[in-house]
C-alpha cells in the first residue's frame, strides 16, 4: 500500500520519512551508553530497532539471503564489543550502517556476485492488469532482478537513498568514499535501472 | 574534491546528479534551489525526477513482500547452499554479558532463554526464518509441508488454539518445540494473508513464514 506523500511548496511530492529509516533518535544513544554498559536488555532493545533496517540494506546489498544473518549478526556484534569506541561525531545509525557495510563487502570477497545471465529476463510481460496481487509480485521480481544487475557498492547507494531516506553525504561516510563518488555511483546506478526496469513499467517513458 | 556545482560540471548534469535526493527531500536549501531552477527548464530532468519518484514508491513498496521475492529469485540467482551452523548472535553477547556479570547470581542459562526467545521475535518481516535457524528451536527435523511458525501466549487455552487453526485452515503438523512453537502447514496461496491475520491476534507472541527443506 503506497503512503500519502507529502507535497512542498514547490509542487515537489516528499516521501514521508519511512519509519525505519535512521533518525539518531536521541533514545538510541540513550540506549548505547547503557550499551557500553554491558546492558544486555539495552542491546536487544538497540538490535530490535536496528535489525529490520540492516536486513533490508544487507539482503539487497549482498544478494544472498544465507549471508545476511550472518553478517547482521557480526555487526551487531561490533556494536556490541566496541560501544565505547562511539564518540558521537556522526549518528549513530551511519556508525552502524558503516560497520555493516565493512562487513558486508568482506562476505562478498568470500561469495562474489553470481555471472550475470543476460537471458533472464522477469519482465514477463507488458499487459496493464489490474494492480493486483499478481502484478505486485512480477514487478517485485523486476526490481530485484534489476537491483541484481548492479554492483553492490550501487546497491548499497540506491538503497540509502530510495528506502533508508539518506542524504549523499550521510552515505558517503557510512560507506567511506567522497561525495563526488557516491553521486556518480548513483547516477550510473539509476541510468542501469532505468534501462532494465524499462519494459516493465512502460508508463515511465 | 572539486565540487560540481561550482566548477566544470554543467548545470545540467549537476542538477541531474542530485535529482535522487530532491525526490526524497534530502537536499540543502541551496541545492534544492539549483535543481528547482534546472527544473523549469528542462524536460529532460522532469521526465527523470518522475523515474525517481517511482522508483522510491516502488522500494518502499518492495520491503513486505521482500522474503517472498527472494524466495524466488535465489533459485535463479543460484542455487540454495547450506550455512555452516555457529553460534547465534545471541550465544555470543550472553557469553560475554554473563562473563562480565559473572559476580551477579542471574544463570547464564535464564539469560540464554530469554535471548533465544528475543531473536526469534525480532526477525522482523523481510528475512524468512531458515530451516536452520528454526532448528535453533528444536533438533527435531522440520516436517516437510511446515510452512508457518507460531507461538502463542502463556494463558492460550487449548480450544482458543484449535479456533484459531480452524479459522485459518491451519494445520498443526509439529511442535510443541523446546521453546514452546509449533508448526503449521497452511494453503501457500493464502500464507501471508493467514500470517497477518495470526499476527493480529492478541494470543499469538510470534508468526513467521519458514522455508521448507531445500531440495
Amino acid at each position: 500500500m503506497r503512503e500519502a506523500r507529502e507535497v512542498n511548496s514547490a509542487g515537489t511530492a516528499v516521501r514521508p520519512k519511512n519509519e525505519n529509516a535512521p533518525s539518531g533518535a536521541p533514545n538510541e544513544r540513550a540506549l548505547l551508553e547503557r550499551v557500553k554498559m554491558h546492558d544486555v536488555d539495552a542491546f536487544e532493545r538497540l538490535y530490535r530497532i536496528y535489525q529490520p533496517r540492516l536486513a533490508r540494506f544487507l539482503i539487497n546489498l549482498l544478494m544472498r539471503p544465507q549471508l545476511v544473518e550472518e553478517v547482521l549478526d557480526d555487526t551487531m556484534m561490533v556494536v556490541w564489543q566496541t560501544a565505547g569506541s562511539f564518540r558521537g561525531t556522526s549518528k549513530l545509525s551511519t556508525w552502524v550502517f558503516a560497520i555493516a557495510y565493512r562487513k558486508a563487502l568482506k562476505a562478498r570477497a568470500r561469495w562474489p556476485d553470481p555471472v550475470e545471465d543476460e537471458d533472464r529476463d522477469m519482465r514477463v510481460s507488458n499487459d496493464p492488469g489490474p494492480d493486483s496481487e499478481l502484478e505486485r509480485g512480477r514487478i517485485h521480481d523486476a526490481l530485484i532482478s534489476a537491483m541484481a544487475k548492479l554492483s553492490a557498492e550501487q546497491r548499497a547507494v540506491v538503497d540509502l537513498t530510495y528506502f533508508h531516506g539518506l542524504n549523499y553525504r550521510e552515505i558517503a561516510d557510512i560507506v567511506s568514499c567522497p561525495v563526488d563518488t557516491v553521486k556518480t555511483r548513483m547516477f550510473h546506478a539509476r541510468r542501469r535501472l532505468k534501462q532494465t526496469l524499462s519494459g516493465t513499467f512502460t508508463d515511465w517513458l | 574534491m572539486p565540487n560540481p556545482i561550482q566548477t566544470e560540471v554543467s548545470p545540467h548534469d549537476a542538477a541531474e546528479e542530485l535529482l535522487p535526493w530532491y525526490a526524497t527531500g534530502q537536499l540543502e536549501p541551496d541545492e534544492r534551489a539549483l535543481v528547482e531552477q534546472h527544473l523549469s527548464s528542462c524536460a529532460h530532468c522532469r521526465r527523470q525526477l518522475a523515474f525517481e519518484r517511482r522508483m522510491v514508491d516502488e522500494f518502499a513498496d518492495l520491503t513486505p513482500e521482500i522474503d517472498t521475492a527472494w524466495a524466488r529469485l535465489r533459485q535463479r540467482i543460484e542455487p540454495p547452499r547450506r550455512t555452516v551452523a555457529r553460534p547465534s548472535l545471541w550465544d555470543r553477547v550472553a557469553r560475554e554479558a554473563a562473563d562480565f556479570w559473572q559476580n551477579l547470581s542471574r544463570p547464564a542459562v535464564a539469560v540464554l532463554a530469554t535471548l533465544q526467545l528475543a531473536i526469534i521475535g525480532g526477525a522482523g518481516a523481510f528475512v524468512t526464518l531458515s530451516q536452520e535457524s528454526y532448528q535453533a528451536l528444536s533438533s527435531a527435523p522440520l516436517p516437510a509441508s511446515a510452512n508457518v511458525i507460531v507461538m502463542f501466549g502463556g494463558d492460550t487455552t487449548e480450544s482458543e488454539i484449535r479456533g484459531l487453526l480452524q479459522a485459518n485452515n491451519a494445520t498443526l503438523v509439529g511442535g510443541p518445540t523446546p521453546a514452546d512453537a509449533y508448526l503449521l502447514e497452511v494453503p501457500s496461496q493464502s500464507r501471508t494473508a493467514v500470517l497477518s491475520h495470526l499476527r493480529a491476534d492478541d494470543h499469538v507472541t510470534l508468526a513467521q513464514p519458514i522455508d521448507g527443506p531445500q531440495p
